[in-house]
C-alpha cells in the first residue's frame, strides 16, 4: 500500500493514537491525582470514544466516508458539551468554578474545546487534501501489515479504556446521578 | 443513565472489534442519543432553563443611553 490510501490510514491511526493519549491522560488525572470527573467531563470522554469508533471502523475496513461522518458527529458533540461547560464556569460564583488543575494555564473544558476543534480541523484538512473514499476502493488494511498491527493494538487499547471507564462510572455514579464529591459505591 | 450510556459505548466498540457491525452501529446510536439526553438534562435548571443569566453583555453606548 502506498500513496493516498496509506496517507489516509496513517491519518486515522494518528488521530486514534491522539484520542487514546488524551483519554489516558484524563484517567491519569482521575486515578493518580484523585480528580473525580464531573458529569459533563464524562460525556466529553464518551464523545471521544464515539469519535474513536469512526476511526477504528475505517482502520478495520472496508473504508467508508460514513465513518468519517461518525467521527465528525461525535467531535461536534464534544465541541458543544465543552463549550457549554466552559461558559458554565467562566464566571466564578458559589458552586461554580473550574474544577481540577490547569494544564498550561487552561482547564479541562477549555482543552476539550481545543481538542474538538483540532479533530474537526484535521478531518477537514484530510478531506480537502485526500478527498473522499474513491481512492480507498480495494484498499485493505492488511496491505500494510505494520500499520495494521499498530491500528489493531490502538483499537484494542481504546476498547480497554472504555471498559475501565464504564466500570469507573458505575462505581462513581451507581445507577443514578453522578457527583464529584465521591464515588457512590465506595465507602 | 450515565452508566447506561457508557455500557452502550462499550458494547459498540466491543461489537465493532468482534465484526458485528449492525450491533455496533445500533449501540453507537443508542450511546449518542443517551449522551445528548444526559447533556440536556445536566445543563437544564428549574430556575433558568437553558439560559445562562450569569453571562451579561452590555455595550458602553447602550449603557450611556
Amino acid at each position: 500500500m502506498r500513496g493516498l490510501p496509506l496517507l489516509t490510514y496513517l491519518f486515522n491511526a494518528a488521530s486514534l493514537a491522539a484520542i487514546a493519549a488524551i483519554l489516558t491522560a484524563a484517567m491519569g488525572f482521575q486515578y493518580l491525582r484523585g480528580e473525580i470527573p464531573c458529569p459533563l467531563c464524562l460525556l466529553e470522554r464518551l464523545a471521544l470514544f464515539g469519535a474513536g469508533f469512526g476511526l477504528i471502523a475505517n482502520l478495520r475496513g472496508p473504508y467508508s466516508t460514513r465513518f468519517t461522518g461518525v467521527t465528525l458527529g461525535f467531535a461536534l458533540l464534544l465541541l458543544v458539551i465543552a463549550a457549554r461547560q466552559t461558559l458554565l464556569d467562566i464566571y466564578p460564583r458559589p458552586g461554580h468554578a473550574y474544577v481540577g488543575q490547569a494544564v498550561l494555564g487552561l482547564h479541562m473544558p477549555v482543552w476539550s474545546v481545543l481538542i474538538a476543534l483540532a479533530l474537526i480541523a484535521a478531518t477537514a484538512a484530510k478531506l480537502t487534501a485526500l478527498g473522499g473514499d474513491a481512492h480507498m476502493q480495494g484498499a485493505r488494511p492488511s496491505d500494510a501489515p505494520s500499520l495494521d498491527r499498530v491500528a489493531r493494538a490502538l483499537a484494542a487499547y481504546l476498547f480497554v479504556l472504555c471498559v475501565v471507564n464504564f466500570g469507573s462510572v458505575v462505581v462513581q455514579c451507581g445507577l443514578g446521578q453522578c457527583h464529584t464529591t465521591g464515588y457512590a459505591l465506595l465507602p | 443513565m450515565m452508566a447506561l450510556a457508557f455500557a452502550a459505548m462499550t458494547l459498540a466498540l466491543g461489537a465493532l472489534l468482534a465484526g458485528r457491525r449492525r450491533l455496533a452501529a445500533a449501540a453507537l446510536a443508542l450511546g449518542f442519543v443517551l449522551a445528548i439526553g444526559l447533556f440536556l438534562w445536566e445543563i437544564w435548571s428549574p430556575e433558568t432553563g437553558f439560559r445562562m443569566p450569569w453571562l451579561q453583555v452590555r455595550s458602553g453606548a447602550a449603557e450611556a443611553a
